[in-house]
């Protein structure tokens, strides 16, 4: 597989193959953040094809220098599954963290998709919420913590110890999965 | 803002999940950029966002990418010069796409060009085959008048009678084959000058004094037919104005032979 930066430089200069093989790459995970936080697989999939259709036009907005694609990519997609939510409801504040628990007119969507799975699933129960909530739930940190009903530093902490043992667990993966690759 | 209130108040998680506004970003932005520390750490931040990302991959339909891919190429006419210049999988199979299409062209006009060219020569044919159809009949025809003047010449029974030129016309020669079994006439005017347009010679038979018409003498040919008279004495030869009279001009007698 080539690597993102080449992939990238082809992005901007608008080759389809890049575009194609970045989302061959991305687009599950993506796919995955837009359904946890929408939960209407027909409204997850046009914005996921949006979030593609923006990184194509805007790939020159990207700058390497500043973070990874996955971090710009992932910020795309969340915005503009916020904006869909403010929109199917505008009453909803967007600090109104209630907008993930009052969706009657929803689809309901297979609760395969809303189960995580990997290192996230080793954590603590706390620890993984938080995560979930920020991560998964497009939750700002302020809204986080009112829906763990902790106070915003202690949420904080939660975040911060839950990714040091994510970091730890990837860490012993990496380690292994050298080992593997050493002893083969 | 320094690096510790950075550190402790989770400011890099905000900023990289996007909670962040301009303001807050361009300073994070700015302490990114001058801290190599706080760089790789932000570095493992994201790697490690990015892998729980991917851990937790749900695939998307299909459509989707199709979609987007059909979407990226209406979008923008301008970027599809460069799409198909850099997709040389898609520029591959429209390059065979296209020579096939050409090939069957070529092959479809040169199908073409043979079938007119096929339809021509079998004009040609046909046209050949009524001209010899018609050679064929012509001669047939010829055969058959050839084969009559054959039998009657070389049948056994007949008589041959040579009419020599009078004083009139000296160095005229009709021969004539009579059959009385059969009851022909058969005459050779090779030897018979040429008339004007405006004579003909007429063969008589004479019958007891009484002068009857054998026939008109063609110009165009050298043997021929002429009609058989009954106890005929003698055969006569007039030159007549042209197609025939009804009596025979006496002084116009060029040659006559009589019949034993």
């Amino acid at each position: 597989m080539q690597n993102d930066t080449t992939l990238i430089q082809h992005l901007k200069n608008k080759d389809e193959r890049a575009l194609s093989l970045l989302y061959d790459k991305y687009s599950g995970a993506i796919y995955s953040v837009i359904l946890k936080m929408i939960r209407d697989e027909g409204k997850a999939q046009n914005i996921l094809q949006d979030t593609f259709m923006t990184v194509w036009d805007k790939a020159e907005n990207y700058d390497a220098d500043k973070g990874r694609f996955y971090t710009w990519l992932y910020r795309i997609a969340k915005n503009k599954t916020l904006n869909v939510l403010r929109k199917t409801d505008p009453l909803i504040q967007t600090d109104d963290f209630s907008v993930h628990t009052n969706k009657e007119d929803a689809i309901p969507i297979d609760t395969e998709y809303l189960e995580l799975k990997g290192a996230i699933t080793t954590l603590e129960t706390h620890h993984k919420e938080a995560i979930e909530l920020v991560y998964f739930k497009g939750l700002t940190h302020r809204e986080a913590h009112k829906e763990m009903d902790v106070p915003l530093g202690t949420f904080k902490s939660y975040v911060r110890q839950a990714l040091k043992q994510l970091k730890e667990t990837y860490a012993k993966t990496l380690s292994f999965i050298l080992l593997i690759l050493n002893a083969l | 803002m320094d690096k510790k209130t950075l550190l402790e108040n989770g400011l890099l998680e905000q900023y990289l999940l996007g909670e962040l506004n301009a303001k807050e970003r361009e300073q994070i932005e700015q302490l990114l950029a001058s801290d190599a520390e706080l760089k790789t750490h932000f570095d493992q931040l994201e790697q490690n966002f990015e892998t729980l990302g991917l851990e937790n991959t749900v695939t998307p339909p299909v459509k989707v990418k199709t979609q987007l891919l059909e979407g990226i190429k209406s979008s923008s006419n301008a970027t599809k010069v460069v799409d198909l210049k850099s997709n040389n999988n898609s520029k591959w199979y429209l390059g065979i796409a296209a020579s096939i299409a050409g090939l069957l062209m070529i092959g479809s006009f040169w199908m073409y060009n043979q079938l007119n060219q096929v339809k021509q020569q079998l004009q040609t044919v046909e046209t050949n085959n009524t001209e010899l159809n018609t050679t064929i009949e012509v001669l047939n025809k010829e055969l058959r008048d050839t084969n009559t003047f054959y039998t009657a010449i070389v049948n056994p029974d007949t008589e041959q009678y040579i009419l020599k030129g009078n004083d009139l016309l000296p160095e005229a020669k009709v021969v004539s084959y009579v059959n009385h079994k059969t009851k022909s006439v058969v005459i050779n005017t090779e030897r018979l000058p040429k008339l004007d347009d405006n004579h003909d010679y007429q063969m008589w038979a004479d019958v007891e004094g009484e002068m009857i018409n054998m026939g008109v003498i063609a110009k165009d040919k050298t043997l021929m037919t002429m009609a058989y008279i009954d106890h005929a004495e003698s055969l006569n030869i007039t030159i007549e104005p042209a197609g025939g009279n009804d009596h025979p001009t006496v002084e116009k007698l060029v040659t006559n032979v009589y019949l034993n």
